[in-house]
This record gives structure tokens, sequence and C-alpha cells, in this order.
């Protein structure tokens, strides 16, 4: 029986990202942010603590490097001179960049991270050995793992009534991360499903950008030709896939990029970078 | 003197029964010093027994372990004691293929090695894992709920190729001891006598069993030599799979070979020294066979010291620019120190190997070995963990020098494997019996030929002379004399 | 009529081969040269030459496990990744060949060695009992002679061994 039906499926199962692979898409949610209007608030970091039930493991374990922020705002600084060299920093807000092309992915020895037919990048916990080989293997360093037994004392009695009941707590050992808010994405399904209508923009908004207060964080499908999102990526030039040319920038306005575009892992997420008021 | 009597690794002349006698002997009463260091090993276990426990209990952040660096000393220390494997098959396999004679008083225990020092690294991949009790979903078992585990992980990868290594070199270990367990069945009493009696599968050395245990033998010799290649490139796919800066190279397969061939030998050298001592080996474990296993050791030093080098190379003329920040700050940045020992004994240290007086010391042999394991070690260290400090994402940078807890395990897997070893050589002979015998007969009738050609060789000269100054050309093998 | 079974002791290999060789040259009427087993404690490097062609095929086995080993490699991954279409992509195809080569790599490795082993134990006669004539030094430095002959030629054949140095002569009844 498999033998028949390697034979017959054989090229299709020899598809690979450059052909589109042997998914078939239903969505491909994607991100666009604008670090112009991104104040690095950390508003975006603390609602997705509150959504996914993150544990806040305290000083000793943050310095550690055991922090668990699937959303971390990243600070950078440019050297600036004149009067007011604070004006070089940099935020950027960082989580999983839902990779079309994860390097997470063929990685991990027991398939515990796969790609979804919505065009998510998915960890199961359930299965996850702790190998983490995925972390180790990401450019990004956006996947976090269960150092410790972090919810023995990340919610004391009474804050256990606040951890969100759509999603599990982990225990030590699994590897997370930034799963774009994925039981909202199945709440938003199940509420259209149920009344019988396509799945439209606007329908799901994830934590982080529904916290964001200047709206820099844009979510939605960008197989939907008429979303926020997808309408971002086309204005400023970022298509799914490998990279294929150096675009030229002719416009000042096209200020689109992925991070770390060059390793062709095909993120989800389209930057855009920041105007200084020093160089206008 | 003839070159065949100035190498000659053993005394030719001695008697077989007193090869017999001498083994068994040593497996009886080994030198106080053995007995030390048992104990030492034991203690040294139970450390790592303790700090495993209490990791087990409290998860993976009792090592240090962070966000950047997922993976740290335990990998690098699995790396180190994979590549300690691979001297075994290097003696007993590639030497036994080109007829090297030498190898034959000390293959056994570079064999034993092996096994051992896979069965160590074997260990880490589990104890480094987040949830150990969930090792089994590597194996691809039929479930029924369809699953299986993801056979393009390099991790797979090394689950398959360690089984296969460590069945084969126990395997290979086994068939190779098989005619000297019918020795002690023979020649020992009590418990001994029945052990080694079930042991050797009732061998009587007759010729059909020979036949076919060399046939065997030299099977099993051919398809190690390439099954040790494949696992140590498979171990360096660890690495060189991955698309992280100072992993992702090329050279990396044949360099990982190298190392590990490199510390394997090293490792050889120091338990050469310390079996001679701890079993009163002085007649088998030649100073002779010590120099020509410096030698190989210097040649494979080189050997990795080009490859190494080329890695630079390759780094610093590819201009990516994360491979050659990450060069960079290996030399110059926290793990500065670490990377130049690194060099120093991997590098320099090697050179010593060349002078004939430190070869045919074994004091300085020992601590010769020590520093080229030492660099090794750090060699292993090198590779995982600055990658891992300075990867792509400056924002995560950060440099681990481990916890207690991961000093403890690594420190007791040396524990682990010599508590192996030192049983293992206890209950089996650390010498091969027969082959010393077969290089004995061997030996006696090189040198008997060499001397009737050299009697030939004089009564042909003495007659060309008498004769007139016919051509000398007429002598063969006449030489060095 | 019952046969017995001699185990003539040798001092070294050349008493042996002498003897050998004379049975080679009908020394002997009762016994043949494929009859007579030698024992040794080492491998002696002429034994083939001396006793005649005796083929050992484990190699043949050998073959047959690598081959084994690799499509049974081949279509064991091939079938568990087509059906496991629920994994990991990363942009990889489904059956990855590249991955899947080093696993069938593994695998030939590993049953052909397997059946080399499992061969040798079956085609050396180890594992099975074949008589209690044998000496404990065998394993020293004496090599062993084992022929079989009927009573009538026993005393024949015993005394030719004793004529050609026979350090010491076993007998058991078959």
């Amino acid at each position: 029986m498999s033998l028949k039906n390697i034979l017959e499926n054989f090229s299709y199962y020899r598809r690979d990202a450059e052909a589109g692979g042997h998914h078939e898409y239903e969505h491909r949610f994607a991100m666009a942010i604008d670090l112009d209007i991104c104040t690095g608030c950390n508003a975006c970091s603390t609602a997705c603590y509150a959504e996914n039930n993150l544990p806040v493991v305290g000083k000793e374990r943050f310095e550690a490097g055991q922090a668990m922020h699937w959303l971390r705002v990243e600070r950078y600084w440019d050297e600036i001179e004149g009067d007011y060299p604070e004006q070089g920093a940099k935020m950027i807000p960082m989580m999983c960049q839902q990779c079309g092309a994860a390097t997470c992915e063929p990685v991990c020895p027991v398939a515990a991270t796969y790609h979804t037919p919505d065009g998510l990048n998915a960890q199961v916990y359930n299965r996850c050995i702790g190998s983490r080989y995925c972390s180790n293997n990401c450019p990004f360093r956006v996947r976090y793992f269960n150092f410790w037994s972090y919810y023995e004392d990340s919610w004391p009695e009474p804050l256990r009534m606040q951890l969100n009941p759509d999603l599990s707590v982990r225990d030590k050992g699994v590897m997370e991360k930034c799963t774009f808010c994925i039981q909202r994405i199945r709440n938003a399904k199940d509420k259209s499903q149920r009344e019988e209508r396509p799945l439209v923009d606007g329908d799901i908004i994830t934590a982080c950008a529904q916290a964001c207060p200047t709206d820099a964080i844009v979510f939605g499908d960008t197989m939907d030709p008429e979303s926020r999102v997808s309408k971002a990526w086309a204005k400023h030039q970022i298509h799914r896939g490998p990279v294929t040319a150096k675009k030229q920038k002719a416009d000042e306005e096209i200020r689109g990029y992925r991070v770390f575009d060059e390793l062709n892992v095909d993120p989800s997420v389209m930057y855009l970078e920041r105007v200084r008021d020093t160089e206008v | 003197m003839s070159q065949v009597i100035q190498d000659k690794v053993i005394d030719e002349k001695l008697e077989w029964s007193r090869i017999n006698a001498d083994v068994i002997a040593s497996m009886q009463s080994p030198r106080r010093a053995y007995w030390v260091a048992l104990a030492v090993c034991i203690a040294m276990l139970f450390c790592a027994v303790a700090a495993e426990i209490y990791q087990y209990k409290y998860g993976m952040g009792s090592a240090g372990l962070n966000n950047p660096h997922m993976w740290d000393m335990y990998i690098a220390t699995f790396v180190f004691w994979i590549g300690m494997s691979h001297a075994g098959t290097l003696l007993s396999a590639i030497l036994h293929i080109i007829h090297a004679q030498w190898r034959k008083p000390i293959y056994r225990f570079a064999e034993a090695m092996t096994t051992f020092s896979l069965m160590t690294a074997g260990i880490f991949p589990m104890i480094h894992l987040g949830r150990v009790w969930n090792l089994y979903w590597v194996l691809p078992y039929v479930s029924d709920r369809g699953i299986w585990p993801n056979f393009r992980s390099p991790l797979v990868w090394d689950a398959f190729a360690i089984s296969t290594y460590l069945s084969s070199s126990a395997l290979f270990l086994f068939i190779g001891m098989i005619p000297d367990m019918a020795i002690l069945r023979d020649h020992t009493t009590g418990w001994r006598k029945k052990f080694y009696g079930i042991l050797c599968l009732g061998w009587r050395g007759d010729d059909r069993q020979w036949r076919n245990f060399r046939r065997t033998y030299m099977l099993l010799a051919c398809f190690l030599i390439p099954l040790a290649i494949s696992v140590h490139s498979i171990v360096s796919s660890d690495f060189a799979m991955s698309i992280m800066p100072g992993w992702h190279i090329t050279t990396f397969p044949p360099y990982f070979v190298a190392g590990a061939l490199y510390s394997g030998c090293a490792a050889i050298m120091t338990l050469f020294v310390a079996l001679r001592y701890f079993f009163r080996m002085e007649e088998y474990m030649t100073l002779n066979i010590m120099e020509k296993t410096c030698k190989l050791t210097f040649a494979i030093a080189m050997v990795w010291t080009y490859l190494n080098l080329i890695e630079f190379a390759a780094t610093w003329y590819g201009h990516n620019i994360y491979d050659k920040e990450l060069l960079i700050d290996k030399a110059t940045g926290p793990y500065a120190a670490v990377f130049w020992t690194m060099i120093f004994c991997g590098m320099v240290v090697p050179f010593t190997l060349c002078f004939q007086k430190l070869r045919r010391h074994m004091p300085s042999m020992l601590v010769v070995s020590i520093l080229l394991n030492l660099g090794m070690y750090v060699e292993r260290w090198m590779i995982v963990a600055p990658t891992l400090a300075m990867s792509h994402q400056p924002h995560q940078w950060d440099v681990l020098w481990g916890t207690v807890i991961q000093w403890a395990i690594v420190f007791g897997s040396f524990g682990w494997f010599g508590l192996l070893f030192l049983i293992f050589v206890k209950l089996f002979p650390c010498v091969s019996m027969y082959e010393v015998k077969e290089l004995c007969f061997h030996l006696k009738h090189e040198i008997e030929e060499e001397e009737h050609e050299k009697q030939h060789a004089a009564k042909a000269k003495a007659g060309a002379t008498a004769g007139g100054g016919a051509s000398p050309a007429g002598n063969p093998g006449l030489e060095g004399a | 009529m019952s046969n017995h079974r001699l185990l003539a002791m040798f001092k070294d290999f050349d008493d042996a081969f002498e003897v050998v060789d004379k049975i080679k040259g009908k020394a002997l009427s009762s016994v043949e040269i494929d009859d007579v087993t030698m024992m040794s404690p080492i491998e002696h490097p002429d034994i083939d030459e001396k006793l005649g062609d005796r083929p050992s095929n484990i190699a043949y086995f050998t073959l047959m496990g690598a081959i084994f080993g690799v499509t049974f490699g081949f279509f064991f991954l091939a079938a568990a990744q087509a059906s496991f279409l629920v994994q990991p992509q990363g942009g990889k195809p489904v059956i990855a060949l590249p991955t899947n080569f080093v696993l069938m790599y593994e695998m030939l490795i590993f049953f052909a060695v397997w059946t080399t082993v499992i061969t040798f134990l079956g085609m050396s006669g180890l594992l099975s009992r074949r008589g209690t004539l044998y000496s404990e030094k065998l394993t020293v430095d004496e090599i062993g002679l084992v022929v079989e002959v009927s009573d009538g030629d026993l005393e024949s054949v015993k005394s030719f061994f004793k004529e050609n140095r026979a350090l010491e002569i076993r007998e058991e009844k078959v």
C-alpha cells in the first residue's frame, strides 16, 4: 500500500519550497511592522505575556538569559553626533518570523515543529523532547526553552486566575515561541465557519497588534490581496519566496525589508525602516 | 643491525606459554595504582550522577544554559567522546587492512576504548534533552498514530549512526577476542573459567574456525572504516547542516574525522602509558610500539592542523560577514584564552613528538598526550560555544562558562569511561595473546629469512670477489646490513 | 562398525606440516587429506596451502546483507515519510533523498555487519558440540591434528603419528 503510495505520488513528494512544497496553502499569515512609528513602549511584549501564558521568570533567571519573552523589543544604538545622542536609539520588536522555509523545521528530530497550511511554523509542545536544535538553527534566536518549571512560581495565587484558558501552560523541557496567536486564529476561523462566510481581513488580530498604541504592527493574510498586510507588502516591494535579486530602491518611500532576507528563509514579517530626522 | 631487528616491536623469542601466563597474571594482580584509579573513577562518576539527578528534577536551567546557548559543553563533550572512539577503529581496522604488525599488542585496548567512549558519548545527547523520558521518540518504531521521527534531522542520523557504530564496534571487539577467551577458558580456574567458557562460544582453534574467523575479521574491518568515517561526518553534520556562522562549513566532515583520529591517538598514548604501568606490560607494550604510535599521532596532528588552518583561510577569504566576525571574535573576544589554548595544544605541542628522546620517555608522553587531548577537548568547545555566543542576532550575544552541574557531568563522564575501561581490562586481556603469538611467529620467520639471505649474500660476495669483481646486482635483498 | 577420532599433538607447525605433507603423499591408506582437521593456537598463513582448498563463503552473505540493508533502508524511509505528511517542511520535499542516502548508508553497514557475524557463527561451527577431543595445550603453543579412522586402522595411524614426533595422542569413540 505504501509502496503504491510512493510510486504514484513520487514527483509530488519531491516538490521543494521553490516548487511550492506539498502544502496547498489556505492562508499565509504575515505581518508588517513600521519601525518609524514604533515608540519602543513594550506594550506588545506585555500583551504577549498576558495572551500566551508566558511566565515571568524573575530577575536572576532573566539575567541568566532564561527569559520567555516571545516578543522582545530589541534596542540598538547608532552613534549619532550632536546634542542628542539618545536619538540614535533604534527599537525593533522581534518575534518568530514564521519563515516559509524555516531552518528550525528540518532539524527537529521528532517532527515537533512543522509547517501548517496557514503558513505558520507550529510548535507541538507534546511532541517536543527538548533537543533544542531548532533554537540553535534559528538565525533570529526567537525560540524559547523552558529551562525550569516556570509555572511553579510565576503565577502565585490568585494570579493563576488570569491564565488564558485557550492555550496550555508549558512545563520544563519543551521549546516554545511566538505562534502569531494561533488560538485567536482558531477562534476567528471557527467563527467565520459558523457564520458561513470567508475569513476577512480584521477578523484576526494578534495580541501585540491589538496592544500597539501607534498601530505599528499590522497582521493579516498575504493570500488575500485586499488585506492591509498584502497591500503594505506590495507597496514596499516585498514578495514571498527566496530572494532573487537585490532590488533597487528608487523611491524614498519604499522602506520595506525582511530581517536576514539574504539567508533565504522567507520570513513572514516585513519591517519598515525608520526614517531619521537627522537624515531627512 | 638490520632494519627488521632494529624496528622490531617485541622480543620474538618470547615463549608462547609465557605470553599466556603474563597476560593472565596481569589480569589477576595489577599494581595498586589500578585500584586507586578505579576509586577515583567511581568518585567522579558519583559527582556526575548526583548532578544529573538534580538536573533531571529541576530542568536544564540548572546547567546554566540560556537562550543563545541552547547547547554547550554537553554537546562539545559528546563530540569529544565520539572522536575518541575513532582511534580504536584506526588501529584495529585500518592498520589491520594495511598489515601493520605493530598494532597487534595494543589494538585490543584501543578497540575497547572505541566501544566505551561511544557508550560515554551516547549518554550526552540523552542527558542534554529537555525531556529525556521521551527519548525513544527518536527511534523509528511503528506507532498506531502514524508518527515517525524526522529523518531529515542530523540528530536522527546521529541516533542511527551511533547505534550502528556501537553495535558494529562491539561485535568487532568481541569477535576479535574469541580466541583469547578460549585461552582464558583453558588456563584459568573458578568463576573465570565458567565465564570465559561461555564467551568463547566453543572455540577450539580448528582450521575451519580460523579460516572463517579471518574472513569475518577482515570483512568487519572493511565495514568499520567507512562506518567510522561516516559516523564522525554525521556528527559534524549536526553543525555543518545548520545555518549558523562557524558551523555551516564545508570542510567540517573531514576536519572532524581528522580531529577524531587525532584525539583518539592521543588517548591511546595516555592509556598506553597507564596500562603499561598498571599491568606491568613493559615487555608487550614496548617503546618501539610507542614510537610508532607517536609518529602516527604526529602525522594526524599535522592533517588536523592543515584542515584547521584551511578552515580559517576559507572563512577569511569567503568574506561572509557573520563567519568572519565570528572568527575574529574567537581569536580576540571573550573566548580568546580558550581559543589560543586550542591552537597551542593542538598545533604546537605535537612537535614534541618529533624528538626520539621524548618519544621514549613515558612520563613526558603521558603529559604530552594529556595536553593533546586537552587541546582537542577545547577545540570541540570552540566549535560549539562561540557560534552560539556570537551568531547572527547581536541582541542575543552572550558568553557562557557553565555551572557546577554542567562541569560535574562533563567531569563525571571521564569517570564513567574510566570505570568501564578499567573493569574491562581487569576482566578481559588488554593485550591480544593470540595475536602477540602471531606477531612473534612472523617476526621470527622474518629474522630467520633475513639472516639466511645475509649468509647467502655474504657467500655470493665471497664468490664474486673470488671470481674477480662480478656485478653485485645479482644479490637481491642486500640492504642496510 | 565404530569409528575412532584421534587427536595428535605436535611441537610446532613444522612438525605438523610434515605429517600433513606425508598424508597428502598417501602415507596412510585410510586417511584422506580432506578429513584432516588442524587445530592451532594461532593461524598459520600457509594453512590453506597445506590443507588444500577449503572455501569460506561468508562474503556472499555479507553482500546479501548489504543489499538488503540499502534497499530496505530506502523503502522503509520513503514509506515512513510518505505516510507522515504532517511533518516539518523547512522548504524541503517530503521524501528528501540526500538525507535518506545518509541513513541508507548506515543501514547498509548495519545489516552487512550483523549478517556477517551471524553467518560466521554458523559457518565456523561455533556454538555446536563437535566431540570432546581437545587439549588445553592447543591454546598454548602446540598444534593438533584430528583424523577420524575406523577401528581396524586405529593402531597403524597411531604408530604413524608416533613415528612423526607426535608428543601426545588422544582418542575418543565416535
